[in-house]
């Protein structure tokens, strides 16, 4: 189906999703016909790498892979003149539960995630970029290779440039697929080879990431709204959002819409006329988890106030994520909803810090006990104190993004919960604790 | 010292020095118990454990960090368990979450006593645990969670045989990652990983791959709970009846300190003693099993020919041998410590123009491993050297014609080297004191059995020419058995010294008037932790083999 291109008689942003309805838009000849590469030229090369950085950082760019971090002060950090190469690398690990707008990108238009790879490349100095592709995204990664190769033969990449001075190598690195390799230094890790756990910090990838070297990790999304924003400047990418939520922004629909699927809408549209875009609720509204499985659900009402970006999700307690939206209406049960983001959660903590990789898996066996009908008064406290100690105790942001699903689902879908827990006629004895097991000494 | 900084622990000011982990600045100078697990003093950072959280103030206030990967600078502002609720909160909630799925089987554990986890839970975590059947455990020690490997060897479990000397307790590893950075960056031979993730992850080695180090052993030291076991100590002793002395490594010159541990008139084990300008927290496995020789094929009495007789008996044997001869062989031995060969010394200046002493050793010298071992099995071979005792073994070989009694102390010269020895054989009177049954004592017409090195209290100079006290246990296979410095300075006594020496002090006060550099040095002035007698702008020497 294609993509809307109006919404209430206002033409919807056309960054990101320029190719996403043109045949053959993957390949450079139909991608060329549309401006891909446009930039890589006089445009850029005339400009100084410090123009670029203060150009990305007067867009108001943030980091779309879930933090939000402003790209041109992530930028900034690098430092220079290190003797040690700077490195790029691509976040196309794309894993947090909903979300599935970058794999779209690669595969319909990725040649404009290369043409901003150069920009950034140039821009910070790089040599040698990585795309960090999620090993089961295999079509995209078919894709990025030909792209690539034609890049490679149009002269867009490799040595000097289109005759400038600046060289760039992209290599396309294919990880195993796991959720934890999509934070920055889990990726840093598996992209060297090692297990992709994430590392202490400091120090910061920007100053030691990839083999030692600073190293800037961007989100492919990311990456893609830079071109434009070199052709058409930061105030035009400013016509969208907010003073702090510039732009526009991909978001994965599921859950109950009538038409889901990838919408680049501008960032600060109301949650409920986004669904409008959608085709509409299917349904009475229940709640809705605003930016991926680890934000903060919110409720009904909650939602029908929320727009779509980092201020109004903040004053929510809640964040945009990846922008992945996922409505439920009133049939769906919230407890069978957290207890399979729990189970997800346990099953991608990558075990090196005590309370997430204990604590996850103890909220997934106290839930499904739940759902089974084995639940006990003070289960629900129990997963909610279990969550709140795990929540900032760990080296990533796994932890946090585990325990909210928790903390919002029991708290504000709480009696979804107790129906469970009431249904089982030993609900209100307690547990009786482990003392006896066979084998034990005693 | 003048580079200290401030820092500021609940509301106190604390000195500290600077750049330091703030887990060191908060157990050394604020002296706040601050657990850890993954936290060790000599192991890469892996900040894991999180057990010891602290709130240190940021540009947005006070923010949670761990203390371990914190470094101190000055004018931190730093929260404990002492003045945060939300420390001990979490504090609690990390300590339950490390015993979801740990084992409660202290009472059949070997580490029970000793381990770090039983420790901070009865300091810092205290709670009723909320675990029960349906919810609690993955159990990791069940029989559901054995499989066979790529291999076909059995994981998973507990009692798996990791190697030669090691059994693993998969059930109770909380994945700390200690003994894998010990594998990967002390021993520099990565053979442990944690495989798998979550709450299933779990230790093991590579498939069909058993564990093997010179220095495996170290990874139960740093084990914080009772995952890693020694086989040679499993299930021998509880930890709690065991006494400690203080000791070094008496099988090479590295001088690593160590603990010995003994209990009910038997040494159960050696433990390496951290020693930061030593030999960090590590001892070789080679040096943790010398304990097992100390009461086996002991020369517990003494010889004259084939007869035993009491060692009384044998040293009034042995002065009326040494007041016959005309010229007697002394030979100092680097295996026995600085006043024993300072009695040596003695007995030689009191016997004059009768004795010579000769020094050195047969025995071949490695390399460095560059963790607790030189390679030079002499250990005391520098402390030698200080008394002014020529390496001069060989010469004595060529010379042996000119001698008519020898005497060697604490070594096997015919077990080092048979052929070199075997010109000594003429010698007619082979007087041999030594801790054990060896070549030498076989080859000797007297031999007076000595109290081992773990026996006695004395001092050692490691190859870097630091001097370390080496004290005494009080276990011994024979009381009647003497040091070898008591013996030799009785022999003196009987040649026409003044007296005998009633103490090892008397002996070391002697040696400060051979050697320069231990010259008003006293047992107190060298402390536990030794005392370097180089400059410290210079840099250890290494020995050079054959020295």
């Amino acid at each position: 189906m294609p993509h809307p291109t109006h919404w209430k008689g206002k033409e919807l942003p056309n960054v990101l999703r320029r190719l996403f309805d043109v045949p053959g838009g993957h390949t450079l000849e139909v991608a060329r016909k549309h401006g891909a590469y446009e930039t890589i030229g006089a445009a850029l090369f005339d400009k100084s790498q410090f123009e670029l950085i203060e150009l990305v950082k007067d867009s108001g760019l943030r980091g779309r892979g879930g933090a939000g971090f402003p790209t041109g002060m992530k930028w900034s950090f690098v430092p220079r003149n290190t003797g040690k190469p700077v490195y790029l690398v691509i976040n196309a690990d794309e894993g947090e539960p909903g979300t599935f707008k970058d794999r779209l990108c690669m595969t319909r238009d990725p040649h404009l995630l290369i043409e901003g790879m150069i920009i950034a490349g140039y821009a910070l100095g790089v040599r040698t970029a990585y795309i960090y592709v999620r090993g089961e995204m295999l079509p995209q990664i078919q894709a990025l290779n030909r792209a690539l190769t034609e890049a490679y033969a149009a002269g867009l990449l490799g040595e000097n440039i289109q005759g400038s001075s600046y060289s760039l190598d992209i290599y396309v690195h294919r990880g195993a697929g796991a959720y934890i390799c999509g934070e920055e230094t889990g990726l840093i890790n598996s992209l060297e080879g090692f297990k992709g756990q994430p590392r202490l910090k400091p120090p910061f990838p920007a100053i030691s990431g990839a083999f030692a070297a600073p190293t800037v990790v961007n989100n492919v999304e990311t990456i893609m709204a830079v071109p434009y924003i070199l052709k058409n400047g930061a105030k035009a990418y400013g016509q969208w959002g907010t003073a702090k939520s510039p732009g526009s922004k991909l978001f994965s629909v599921s859950g109950d819409v009538k038409k889901p699927g990838v919408y680049e809408v501008p960032l600060a549209m109301p949650y409920m006329e986004f669904f409008e875009l959608c085709g509409g609720l299917d349904g009475e509204l229940l709640g809705c988890i605003p930016g991926g499985s680890s934000a903060p659900v919110l409720n009904a009402e909650e939602t029908r106030k929320a727009t779509m970006d980092y201020e109004s999700l903040a004053s929510l307690k809640s964040m945009l994520g990846s922008g992945a939206v996922t409505p439920f209406n009133t049939t769906r049960d919230p407890v069978l909803i957290l207890e399979s983001v729990a189970r997800f959660y346990a099953h991608e903590s990558c075990g090196q810090c005590t309370p997430c990789r204990e604590g996850t898996g103890y909220v997934d066996r106290v839930l499904r006990n739940v759902v089974s009908g084995g639940g006990r008064t003070g289960d629900i406290d129990l997963i909610k104190d279990l969550a709140d100690s795990y929540e900032w105790t760990t080296i990533c942001a796994f932890a946090p993004g585990a325990a909210w699903p928790v903390q919002s689902f029991v708290t504000k879908f709480r009696s979804y919960f107790e129906a469970y827990i009431s249904k089982n006629p030993e609900h209100s004895e307690s547990r009786p604790l482990v003392a006896m097991r066979p084998g034990a000494f005693w | 010292m003048a580079d200290m900084i401030t820092i500021n622990v609940d509301g106190k000011d604390v000195q500290c020095p600077p750049k330091v982990q703030l887990i060191e600045a908060l157990r050394r100078n604020a002296e706040i118990d601050t657990p850890a697990f993954c936290y060790h003093p000599d192991l890469k950072v892996a900040g894991n454990c999180r057990i010891c959280l602290v709130e240190v103030e940021g540009p947005r206030g006070f923010a949670l960090a761990i203390s371990c990967h914190m470094q101190t600078s000055p004018g931190m502002k730093v929260k404990t368990h002492q003045s945060s609720e939300k420390i001990v909160k979490l504090r609690k909630g990390v300590m339950e979450f490390l015993l979801v799925n740990h084992p409660l089987d202290c009472p059949i554990c070997d580490k029970a006593g000793e381990c770090t986890l039983q420790e901070h839970y009865m300091g810092q975590g205290r709670h009723e645990s909320r675990l029960d059947d349906a919810v609690g455990k993955v159990y990791k020690g069940g029989v559901d969670f054995r499989f066979q490997d790529t291999k076909g060897e059995v994981r998973g479990g507990k009692r798996i045989d990791l190697g030669e000397t090691i059994v693993l307790d998969q059930e109770r590893c909380i994945i700390c990652t200690r003994c894998v950075r010990f594998m990967d960056d002390v021993a520099k031979s990565p053979q442990l990983d944690i495989a798998g993730r979550g709450d299933h992850a779990y230790l093991t080695t590579f498939p069909g791959k058993p564990l093997k180090h010179d220095y495996d052993l170290c990874t139960t030291d740093v084990c914080p709970v009772g995952a890693l076991t020694g086989k040679h100590f499993r299930f021998q002793q509880r930890v709690w009846f065991l006494k400690s002395v203080e000791s070094i490594d008496p099988s090479d010159s590295f001088g690593a300190n160590l603990a010995i541990e003994y209990h009910n008139n038997r040494v159960w084990r050696l433990m390496p003693r951290r020693n930061p300008d030593v030999n960090k927290s590590w001892i070789a496995n080679a040096t943790r099993l010398l304990y097992q020789d100390l009461n086996k094929n002991r020369l517990s009495d003494a010889q004259l020919g084939d007869k035993d007789v009491t060692i009384e008996m044998a040293i009034t044997a042995a002065a009326g041998a040494l007041s016959a001869a005309k010229k007697v062989a002394l030979v100092a031995s680097g295996h026995l410590t600085v006043e024993d060969n300072a009695a040596l010394v003695h007995l030689a200046r009191t016997l004059g123009a009768r004795a010579e002493i000769f020094g050195g050793s047969w025995l071949a010298v490695g390399k460095p491993d560059g963790i607790a071992r030189s390679g030079d099995p002499v250990a005391n071979r520098k402390g030698v050297q200080m008394l002014g005792i020529p390496e001069s073994l060989d010469t004595l070989a060529q010379r042996a014609g000119e001698f008519d009694c020898l005497m060697t102390m604490g070594h096997d010269l015919w077990g080092a080297d048979a052929a070199k020895a075997a010109p000594l054989e003429s010698i007619p009177v082979r007087i041999a004191l030594s801790p054990w049954n060896t070549a030498t004592t076989k080859a000797a017409t007297i031999s007076i059995g000595i109290r081992a090195w773990a026996e006695v209290r004395g001092t050692m100079v490691n190859a870097a020419g630091r001097i370390q006290v080496m004290h005494a246990c009080p276990v011994v296979p024979n009381s009647d058995l003497e040091a070898a410095w008591l013996v030799v300075s009785r022999l003196a006594k009987s040649q026409g010294a003044a007296t005998a020496w009633a103490t090892e002090g008397e002996a070391f006060r002697y040696a400060g008037t051979l050697a320069r550099e231990l010259a008003g040095v006293t047992y107190r002035a060298i402390g536990p932790m030794g005392l370097s007698t180089v400059a410290p702008a210079v840099a250890p020497v290494p020995v050079k083999a054959g020295v």
